[in-house]
């Protein structure tokens, strides 16, 4: 269901095409989506090309340790092996990520190979290419790799110890962000309640389905990749590997089967790159699935410190957070992530007085980097539950102490940045307890039910001192098709059918006319990549403009056929009308051309950007955050500790739904994975060593484990993204762990505060409460 | 060494060697070159990999190539071949926005379509107990029930108003 | 390594009509020789290279026309199919738990490949199927160079992956007593994930004996040893003790979960799997002797 806000106030200087639609709010099936069903969409896994070899890595099978010998001589006798390459292979053999933007993270380089050291199980240390996938899994097996293995660190926490093995030699620290407002010690003194909880959160995987895959071949000595990629920048990294010029790497970026962050880091391509620079050949990889489990990146697991402060009427007075977030082994996007986390700590709520630290601790562990939800999802767990706390320990309502401290527009997150749009958390809160309502009783008598919510807040765009931008480029062309030429990547959730929404709704064009070439470094203007829930906002808005700056274009010479004066065209339905009179847009591009005018247009959208003091702690954030609510109705078994989740309604505001399909699907894909996360996901390491990498062992919930989602979206009108949409992507899988965490409390009156929420801690917990035993014994079935 | 075999696969037969190790999902992906057929995971776990065998879905991961010679096997793009329009079914899926990123469409249509020439009166969640062995990261797996609920009710009209079987 | 023998890993792959075909291929090819029935089990640890077998004898060509009665039991060649046990009206009417255990196995793909051979044979501790044929005081047909004899299932799964069939044998059959009106049977298990393989499961099988008024009790116990584990006559006293009553299955229940050392895997602790099997017995219990 929808509800829209009344009296939106109008935002600024957005654009707005009026207040009716005629493409944008409907959810037309994109081009995409009929190749999709039909299974005819190439991944990037299904190109073949003549001649093409079968790339394969090498991993440590250690944590820790030196390399003290690489021997390649039996694999490279094996008959259709054709190279395989260690670090000496590799011109520069360094990532250098930079991930704050230059904000005091420590500089740490990541070999593409390792050459002396290994710093985690699974990092490459050599790349095989052979003529078929079964002779380079041989040859793998073939490479004989010596380790001296060293001590290690295999947590956070106690990677900060003074005399913790250093994973780096700069230290085990990659970032120490501080956000500080007001006088915390003395407001927390005066304060009339204090509550405190400490919480930990999982390495998660992403488990697309589409594990990370690419090929590549050399063009006209252009070493060109088509990968499963979020990120087509990197081929400025890809050309420093190679020691080659920028323009001499081309990436080209398949439909995804699925990123969530996971595909933002690069991950085959410099193996690819090296092999066919090598060999000359074009080449493929595919991670197995249980290579990805093992190697790719995961979701950090947070640990979370939390003291709050408030008055007896619920008001909070001051906040103190102490992150510390798992990076693994390599900094990857670890000091965005805990940015983001320090700057959403206190949620959706007013603090006057924080003090917040977030760390990011290199460990022996597989890296961590950007999954859905991006550091501001773990702190929903640690800043919800507080709030509950805070509830029960005042003994008010759950919704009570929220309203007291709910963000209005206007008010100022704890680094001093300004919320410039509705806040309208407390209507998804509404909508989404009244959709749960109130479910039957227990099923028998060994269970309990309960119900609970959780509300977020989750930022869209980059963090404004990346000033980041985007561009898109439009054509008409003589025979009245649009062609949109735009370097955004497309995880499957539609980047690429809402530019044409947009476009459509602006130009006219209808949308079986019009093309859409996107992620590409060679034919694409840049994009910047997709992650951040950034690309509706930032190509949305690029689109926006470029589509009506076209439009002005075309203007002239339609009014001037139409006869039309000022204002009275309508773009609708492939033509362009006035007062009755009407022109198809070919033939208006026809005019067009004769008369010398461009029927083109490539517009760069600039982001409003901004300053961060990390010495001060204040500063400018996020352009804009999507608020939500979560409501979930659970039925604990008291005896096995199993969890049903037996409804679950999902709200937010996403300002504007420019495709309501896609928007309602987003948010059950993200309520989904945020219940796999609660409840049943997690990759447990022994010393740095997976305890499992089999796909089956790593639990994303099936089709029978999670009820329906039920979905309730509040349009405010009002978001920084074209026509007042906000960025949908990370913000539904924010709220689910604190939701289910608050029902499970309600079912059994002690909180869960360690993920995942499994059946077994569910007895500790019972069993920490007393309460459980004589149940538990005592009951008959 | 390579093995001669003849795979018959949406109504073609093929000629291909293969190592004997080869799995039939690397046969029709890779040799026969059908993108509809898809590496997930290797362990019979995602569904990706999913191929009717003489009308019964199979892992073709798990299945080698050599041993599939005998029967008729059937692809998700052996459903409609690339000119004609989309199955019911697919259509479907294309309404209620039943894909996102579309990896686990090709064995969730194949394992549907199955259900419902057995059983077009399964419940919605017979449906769901069907699919548990399709994993979808994408969806949260509501609108894929949806879409296939749909189609069950199509299948009924169709067979209470005496209509063809498709 | 013998470095350089071409694609040295691909293995020699012959099929087999029938048993005796099977056995002689079998004592051709010797040690390094797999048979390969679903393959559910075999392919996933071979395209993970946990196995490299030298050859692959399939068994798929040979036909299996389906369970059927015969003097008292109910008759399931080897290569049937879990979803024909699925679909088999002589399995629902006379075994019901095996129904459900099999319905609850893996998904709709690996019951239409894999076999119920396979499934004893793989002897996965936490595999359903074992779990009930050996409730059920099965037997399992092996056939060997020698010959064919009949294993009761209580002398059968040894370990993990390890059977009594011989390296020679095979397994041909599965026999299982036909469950009699009077007898009541419970099955039930904790799974991570619906239908994955359970963390605990316990089966049931209660036999009711003219000359006595408790039941004959078989309580099998998946998932908390190297084996389906067969309770013994000391756990279940209390039933002796008490007859079929709720304090008795309590007891039952307790000392079964004391009897055990249970492994600490990645979806479970020891501790959490003996809390598991006391509740599993006695839900399974209750239900068996019509107490649920
Ligand atoms: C995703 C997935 C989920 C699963 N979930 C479950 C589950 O929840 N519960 C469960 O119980 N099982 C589960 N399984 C396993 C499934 O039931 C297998 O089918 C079964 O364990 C093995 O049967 P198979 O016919 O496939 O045997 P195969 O894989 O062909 O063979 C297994 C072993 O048995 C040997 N063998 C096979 N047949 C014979 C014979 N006749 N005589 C002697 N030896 C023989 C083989 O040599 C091999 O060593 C799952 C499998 C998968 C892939
Ligand atoms: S690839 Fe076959 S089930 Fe995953
Ligand atoms: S749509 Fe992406 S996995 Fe299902």
């Amino acid at each position: 269901m929808t509800e829209v806000l009344p009296d939106a106030p109008d935002v600024g200087s957005l654009p707005r095409t009026g207040e009716t639609y005629n493409i944008v709010g409907t959810s037309p099936a994109h081009h995409d989506f009929i190749e999709k069903v039909k299974g005819s969409l190439l991944y990037a896994a299904d190109w073949r090309l003549p001649g093409m070899l079968h790339a394969k890595l090498v991993r440590s099978q250690i944590a820790s340790g030196r390399i003290t010998r690489i021997d390649t001589s039996a694999a490279l006798a094996l008959p259709g092996v054709v190279a395989v390459l260690t670090a000496e292979d590799v011109p520069y053999n360094q990532i250098v990520e930079n991930a704050s933007g230059g904000l005091g993270e420590v500089t740490v380089s990541q070999p593409v190979l390792a050459a002396d050291r290994v710093r985690y199980a699974g990092e490459p240390i050599a790349v095989v290419a052979a003529t078929e996938p079964e002779i380079a899994a041989e040859a793998v097996d073939l490479v004989e790799v010596t380790y001296e293995e060293t001590p290690g660190v295999f947590d956070a926490e106690s990677a900060l110890a003074d005399d913790a093995p250093l994973v780096h030699e700069e230290g085990n620290v990659l970032v120490n962000w501080n956000i500080v407002r007001g006088d915390v010690e003395n407001e927390m003194a005066a304060a009339d309640v204090v509550v405190e909880g400490e919480y930990q959160s999982q390495h998660v995987e992403h488990a697309y389905l589409e594990p990370e895959s690419g090929v590549s071949w050399l063009e006209n000595d252009v070493v060109t990749l088509r990968i499963s990629t979020q990120v087509i920048e990197h081929a400025t990294e890809i050309a420093e590997i190679l020691e080659v010029p920028e323009s001499k790497v081309r990436v080209i970026a398949s439909y995804m089967g699925g990123g969530f962050g996971g595909k933002e880091d690069m991950t085959v391509e410099p193996y690819l790159a090296l092999v066919t620079w090598h060999t000359r050949k074009p080449a493929r990889m595919v991670w197995t699935r249980q290579e990805s489990m093992l190697a790719s990146t995961k979701r950090h697991p947070f640990l979370m410190r939390y003291r709050t402060g408030a008055r007896q009427d619920g008001t909070i007075v001051a906040q103190e957070v102490e992150i510390i977030g798992d990076a693994g082994a390599y900094p990857c996007l670890s000091a965005r992530v805990l940015f983001a986390g320090a700057a959403l700590a206190c949620g959706p709520y007013r603090v006057p007085s924080v003090r917040c630290t977030s760390r990011a601790v290199f460990t022996n562990n597989v890296p961590s980097s950007a999954f859905r939800g991006f550091g501001a999802m773990q702190v929903v767990f640690g800043y919800e539950s507080q709030m509950d706390q805070l509830a029960s320990k005042l003994g008010i309502s759950r919704e009570e102490v929220r309203d007291r401290n709910y963000y209005v527009k206007g008010d100022t997150i704890p680094s001093g940045d300004e919320i410039t749009t509705a806040v309208a958390v407390t209507q998804t809160r509404e909508l989404a307890l009244q959709e749960l309502g109130e479910g039957p009783p227990p099923t028998a008598s060994h269970k309990r039910v309960g119900r609970g919510f959780g509300c977020g807040m989750q930022p869209y765009g980059r963090t404004i001192w990346f000033r980041d931008h985007a561009s898109a480029w439009l054509t008409l062309q003589t025979d009245g098709s649009l062609l949109i030429r735009s370097g955004v990547t497309d995880l499957g959730a539609g980047q690429a059918a809402s530019l044409c929404q947009i476009a459509s709704e602006v130009l006219g064009a209808p949308l079986e006319s019009i093309s859409v070439y996107i992620g590409d470094t060679a034919l694409n203007p840049p994009a910047g990549g997709t992650f951040a829930t950034r690309q509706l906002y930032m190509s949305g808005n690029a689109i926006l403009r470029a589509s009506h700056d076209l439009r002005d274009q075309l203007t002239g010479v339609a009014e001037d056929l139409l006869d039309a004066a000022d204002g009275e065209l309508a773009w609708q339905g492939g033509k362009v009308q006035a007062g009755g009179r009407s022109l198809t847009l070919a033939d208006l591009a026809k005019e067009c051309q004769q008369r010398g005018v461009n029927t083109s247009n490539l517009y760069t959208w600039r982001a409003p950007g901004g300053k961060f003091d990390p010495s001060t702690g204040q500063g400018g954030t996020f352009p804009d955050y999507t608020f939500g609510t979560h409501a979930a109705e659970v039925e604990v078994d008291l005896e096995t500790g199993q969890v049903e989740v037996r409804r679950y309604v999902a709200s937010h505001d996403v300002g504007r739904q420019i495709n309501p399909v896609r928007v309602e699907g987003q948010i059950q894909g993200g309520a989904m994975q945020g219940l796999g996360y609660a409840l049943m996901e997690d990759c447990p390491l022994d010393e740095g060593q997976a305890v499992s990498t089999l796909f089956a062992n790593y639990l994303i919930p099936s089709s029978m484990d999670m009820p329906d989602i039920q979905v309730a979206v509040v349009e405010s009108g009002e978001g920084r993204g074209p026509l007042g949409a906000r960025g949908i992507g990370e913000p539904p899988v924010g709220p689910t762990a604190a939701t289910i965490a608050s029902a499970i409390e309600d079912a059994i009156g002690v909180r869960p505060t360690q993920l995942p929420i499994t059946p077994e801690r569910i007895l500790k917990l019972l069993d920490e409460a007393g309460s459980a035993g004589a149940q538990t014994g005592e009951e008959q079935a | 060494m390579k093995t001669q075999i003849f795979l018959t696969v949406n109504g073609e037969q093929h000629e291909l060697w293969v190592r004997n190790d080869r799995t039939l999902l690397d046969a029709l992906h890779d040799d026969i070159g059908l993108p509809d057929v898809r590496y997930g995971c290797g362990e019979g776990v995602c569904g990706t990999c999913t191929v009717l065998a003489d009308n019964e879905p199979i892992n073709a991961c798990l299945t080698f190539a050599v041993q599939a010679q005998d029967v008729a096997i059937q692809t998700l793009s052996g459903l409609t071949n690339a000119s004609e329009e989309l199955h019911p079914l697919q259509k479907c899926f294309l309404e209620h926005g039943a894909a996102q990123c579309g990896f686990c469409t090709p064995g969730m249509v194949l394992t549907s379509k199955v259900l419902a020439q057995r059983n077009p009166s399964a419940t919605r969640q017979e449906i769901r107990y069907e699919l548990v062995g399709n994993l979808c990261r994408c969806t949260g797996y509501t609108k894929i029930v949806d879409a296939v609920e749909e189609y069950f009710g199509q299948v009924r009209e169709q067979a209470s108003t005496g209509g063809g079987d498709r | 390594m013998s470095a350089a023998a071409p694609n040295s890993s691909a293995f020699e792959y012959q099929t087999a009509d029938c048993w005796e075909e099977a056995i002689k291929l079998r004592a051709l090819w010797g040690e390094g020789a797999k048979l390969i029935a679903g393959g559910q089990s075999l392919v996933p640890m071979i395209n993970l290279r946990l196995a490299m077998p030298a050859a692959l004898i399939d068994l798929n060509p040979i036909v299996s026309s389906g369970p059927w009665l015969d003097q008292g039991e109910l008759v399931i060649p080897a290569m049937t199919r879990h979803r024909a046990v699925l679909d088999s009206p002589l399995v629902a009417t006379h075994f019901p738990m095996l129904a459900k255990a099999v319905g609850l196995v893996g998904n709709v793909r690996v019951r239409n490949r894999g076999t119920i051979g396979g499934s004893v044979s793989h002897a996965d501790p936490t595999g359903e199927i074992p779990c009930v044929v050996l409730a059920a005081g099965g037997r399992i047909v092996v056939q060997g160079p020698s010959g064919m004899r009949s294993v009761p299932a209580d002398d059968f799964f040894l370990t993990y992956l390890t059977t009594a069939t011989d390296l020679d044998e095979v397994v041909t059959e599965i026999r299982l007593p036909v469950a009699g009106d009077q007898d009541g049977w419970g099955f039930d298990e904790v799974t991570r994930r619906f239908s994955d393989f359970a963390t605990v499961e316990v089966a049931v099988s209660a036999r009711s004996r003219a000359s006595e008024e408790i039941p004959e009790l078989r309580v099998v116990l998946g998932g908390v040893a190297d084996r389906p584990l067969l309770l013994g006559e000391d756990i279940l006293e209390p039933f002796r003790r008490l007859g079929a009553d709720p304090q008795a299955i309590d007891e039952v229940a307790q000392n079964a979960a004391n009897s055990i050392s249970p492994e600490s895997d990645v979806h479970a602790s020891a501790d959490y799997r003996r809390r598991l099997t006391q509740v599993l017995t006695r839900r399974s219990l209750a239900q068996a002797v019509g107490l649920g």
